[in-house]
């Protein structure tokens, strides 16, 4: 799959997601400013990742910061955000990068399958700051910063 | 009659998710089970009487598949409604599924309405009779 056509799915399909079950609204997106001016600030960021495993095979995660996960999970469970703890907001976060990637790879792989790793999270290394894809995601419970590696993409018939 | 429910997801957040989506359907349900792998959901279900397993399909140690073939092939289980709820919505995977035996496949993300849809479309009829 070429750089372009990942350009537009990669928010069709978090939109989808987010929009289904977080009940929120992208209200804009586009590649991730990297550099000191537009990278994001890292203080209090929520970070998963996990890896995909299929004729395509890589690394997909997001981050955002802990105001925003509290946000989508207080959407995500139906509860009020004020008794969304750290930890019930990792969870979401995480199922959240678990569905980002899985709406991703079922439109890339279409009739192949592929596996999915737990999501795991990280602590926002810089590494993480990088990625063959950097999409920023502006919506209205913030921004959710979404990346994709690719180890190797296999030419298919 | 109330039915019992088995919920396998390796994510506690997702598995509140559909614990509360069966909650709010108005299906009126006796036991709500919760397991994080496929392993669990077997332990569990050598001992209590079930007449829906959810269930997702990458999970840790045991996975949704390997479930599925288990339940399939256990007598006592078989007849089991199995209801697979996943993020990979792949042709090939779906296909698989319901080969092995699922009785349906919803995909996430997906809508509250939807999943209660399948809830009774595969307890409409009424408790599973396994005996």
């Amino acid at each position: 799959m070429r750089d372009f056509e990942f350009a537009g799915l990669i928010p069709e399909c978090c939109s989808e997601v987010l929009d289904a079950m977080y009940f929120t609204t992208v209200l804009e997106t586009g590649p991730q400013k990297t550099g000191p001016e537009g990278a994001p600030s890292i203080d209090a960021l929520v970070a998963f990742s996990l890896r995909f495993v299929g004729d395509l095979s890589g690394r997909f995660g997001i981050f955002l910061e802990l105001a925003t996960a509290r946000k989508l999970a207080a959407n995500f469970l139906g509860e009020e955000e004020s008794g969304i703890s750290s930890v019930e907001a990792g969870e979401v976060a995480g199922e959240l990068a678990n569905m980002f990637c899985g709406s991703v790879m079922s439109r890339v792989e279409g009739e192949h399958k592929f596996v999915l790793s737990h999501p795991e999270g990280a602590s926002v290394p810089s590494s993480d700051l990088g990625g063959d894809f950097l999409w920023r995601l502006a919506t209205d419970s913030g921004d959710i910063t979404v990346w994709m590696t690719i180890e190797e993409d296999l030419c298919r018939p | 009659m109330a039915f019992n429910i088995l919920i396998v997801d390796d994510s506690p957040a997702m598995r509140r998710v559909l614990r509360r989506v069966v909650d709010i359907s108005g299906m009126d349900v006796g036991t709500l089970l919760e397991a994080g792998n496929g392993r669990e959901a077997l332990a569990l279900l050598h001992t209590e009487w079930v007449d829906l397993i959810m269930t997702d399909i990458n999970m840790p140690d045991m996975d949704g598949e390997q479930l599925l073939l288990e339940v399939r092939k256990d007598p006592m289980l078989a007849t089991v409604p199995v209801l697979v709820v996943s993020t990979d919505r792949s042709e090939a995977r779906t296909k698989q599924m319901m080969t092995l035996g699922a009785n349906g496949y919803l995909s996430k993300p997906f809508l509250p309405s939807a999943l209660s849809r399948e809830i009774y479309k595969l307890l409409g009829g009424g408790p599973n009779e396994r005996f």
